[in-house]
């Protein structure tokens, strides 16, 4: 069974038609990247499946039961959330911040237990940034803090976790290590990642790891296309999607393993 | 254990300041005797001082700062603000312009000021919520614009009270109340406000760990699992019950609510599991202080909201300077 069933899903606002009559649906050890221009309302569908928007239209099955009939506490433990970017107000410690992941899992009145601290620990080493657990979150560089969102999205101990552009604003570095790390969480732990990404390569690159992947490609409030990465992402698709000339080539990057790549040429005008 | 101890010592110093003496023996005689109600040896009058103005004084000054400053916090994380003071939600401005109009209706202050003072204070936050209220949510900004709105219109009304109030009994009355003081504490103020306060106390102290979830942001607080209306309901609340109660018995306080929390943030760091209690007990002490203060620096009584501010600036900058900002 699919972890996570959308059916003829729409929303719109009061004037505005964000999308309708969307199907899909994620599994486990999956990962589902969301492809298509500014304001084409991936950001919206995600808010949709994580409860903090309610659909117009169709509905949306987490573990085959409708998401209307969940409380907040219980989607918090079957899906986590990594943000865009995360406004950093209060110099919390970056273990305070990842122990904030376990709250669906304490009560309103008490604090993280011992579990809990050993759960958020475990979360901070496995980004590999244990060793920053006392310093204030808001010292850190974009992509360290970036990483740390990922591990309090961890200590939420979920099946699926969602990622809105987690690479955004990210150097070249840390914009692999993002990519680095989902591919240990859906490769070695199962968990499945929709992840919402303005680059193309990011799907090719996952594919490329041999991970199960998908692409939706979310174009005049409906998919144009949905499939793996090397069916979907092709330079016919790229200029109806993006309006953008593209080329699409592919390096070895050791035995019998070859990364494609799409390189952007020119827009449409 | 420090917190809990350093606002009963500031209570017992207390005892002993002001401009009539008393000696130590004396007064832990005093509490003694009447603690235990057996008859006293000590004379009636510094009987009266010490257990009949200096101690309800110095009871309702450690309420009345630890409500401020613990509302304060909360509000800061809660509005995701380290600006915001806990009169945010309009709740200083609404208790002044009840206790002013109970000063215009009744020509003095009476304990209809309390009572009007508390239910104005209450209905101001809950009218800054109503128009902070958009569909079935209350997002934060909407919240702090409704609270801006309900502030200003009731200062504007207590201005109004003030410039038809009569000027030779209720206008001075109006503008000593609303300067802040705990001149008047009688245990009958402590009974009547405590209960309110400490049920907001107690809440605030129960879910702030939760607070340092809701200071996340609606949206990544609602990913984390947060009910975000019963949770933000219930700071709220226990801060408005809080607030409203310390402001109806002390008048206008500023800067406790603001600074204190502040302090606290530098010293114990954010985590609202230290932060909340930290700014309870620093609270506290720190009006008792500024209070003892308040009634030896001159023949008269200097007013609570003036001192406040004047020693509490001088102090928070050199704090400041201090910890060069506490990772700000």
């Amino acid at each position: 069974m699919s972890l996570l069933q959308v059916i003829e899903a729409g929303f719109g606002y009061e004037k505005q038609e964000i999308f309708r009559k969307l199907n899909f649906q994620v599994k486990k050890g999956e990962v589902f990247c969301l492809l298509g221009p500014n304001g084409c309302g991936k950001t919206t569908l995600l808010d949709c499946i994580l409860g903090v928007r309610q659909l117009n239209a169709g509905k949306i099955l987490l573990n085959g039961q409708d998401l209307n009939t969940f409380r907040s506490g219980q989607i918090a433990r079957h899906i986590a959330y990594v943000p865009q970017s995360h406004e950093r107000t209060f110099p919390y410690t970056v273990m305070d911040i990842v122990k904030m992941g376990r709250a669906a899992y304490t009560g309103r009145f008490s604090a993280p237990s011992k579990l809990d601290k050993a759960i958020a620990k475990e979360a901070l080493e496995m980004v590999g940034l244990f060793h920053l657990r006392h310093r204030p979150y808001t010292q850190l560089s974009g992509g360290e803090a970036q990483l740390v969102m990922v591990a309090r999205a961890l200590a939420q101990k979920t099946p699926m976790i969602i990622m809105d552009e987690p690479t955004a604003h990210l150097d070249f570095k840390h914009e692999l290590e993002v990519l680095e790390t989902i591919v240990e969480l859906v490769g070695d732990s199962q968990i499945s990642v929709i992840m919402a990404t303005h680059f193309p390569n990011h799907a090719f690159y996952f594919e490329n790891k041999k991970l199960p992947t998908r692409v939706a490609l979310m174009h005049d409030h409906n998919f144009l296309e949905l499939g793996q990465p090397s069916e979907v992402i092709a330079e016919e698709s790229m200029k109806t999607l993006y309006g953008v000339n593209t080329r699409l080539i592919s390096c070895a990057t050791g035995e019998r393993s070859e990364l494609k790549q799409l390189v952007p040429i020119s827009t449409i005008s | 254990m420090l917190l809990i101890i350093s606002p009963l010592l500031c209570i017992f110093a207390s005892l002993f300041i002001g401009r009539y003496p008393l000696s130590i023996d004396e007064v832990i005689r005093i509490l003694w005797c009447k603690m235990a109600q057996l008859p006293c040896e000590v004379l009636d009058i510094k009987q009266t001082i010490v257990w009949d103005i200096r101690l309800p004084r110095a009871i309702l000054g450690a309420l009345v700062g630890g409500c401020l400053a613990i509302s304060g916090a909360a509000f800061q994380g809660l509005f995701r603000n380290p600006l915001v003071s806990s009169g945010i939600l309009g709740v200083s401005s609404g208790a002044g312009f009840g206790a002013a109009l109970a000063i215009v209706m009744f020509s003095s202050v009476s304990s209809a000021t309390y009572i009007f003072a508390f239910a104005f204070g209450t209905l101001a936050v809950f009218l800054s919520y109503i128009i902070g209220r958009v569909y079935d949510t209350t997002p934060t900004i909407m919240l702090v614009l409704g609270g801006v709105i309900v502030s200003s219109v009731f200062s504007a009304l207590i201005s109004l009270l003030k410039y038809v109030a009569d000027p030779y009994q209720q206008l001075p009355a109006i503008v000593f109340w609303l300067m802040g003081s705990l001149a008047t504490a009688r245990y009958s103020d402590i009974v009547a406000a405590g209960l309110p306060m400490l049920v907001g106390i107690a809440g605030l102290l129960a879910i702030r760990w939760r607070i340092n979830v809701l200071s996340m942001g609606d949206k990544e607080a609602h990913t984390l699992g947060v009910n975000l209306a019963v949770d933000k309901g219930l700071v709220i609340i226990s801060a408005t019950l809080a607030t409203a109660a310390a402001v109806s018995v002390s008048g206008i306080i500023g800067w406790v609510g603001l600074v204190i929390p502040h302090i606290c943030r530098m010293l114990v760091g954010n985590d609202n599991r230290v932060l909340i209690p930290a700014s309870l007990s620093m609270g506290a002490c720190f009006l008792i202080l500024v209070d003892d203060l308040g009634r030896i620096i001159t023949g008269s009584e200097m007013p609570l909201g003036i001192l406040t501010a004047l020693v509490g600036g001088p102090f928070f900058v050199w704090l400041l300077k201090k910890t060069k900002g506490g990772n700000w």
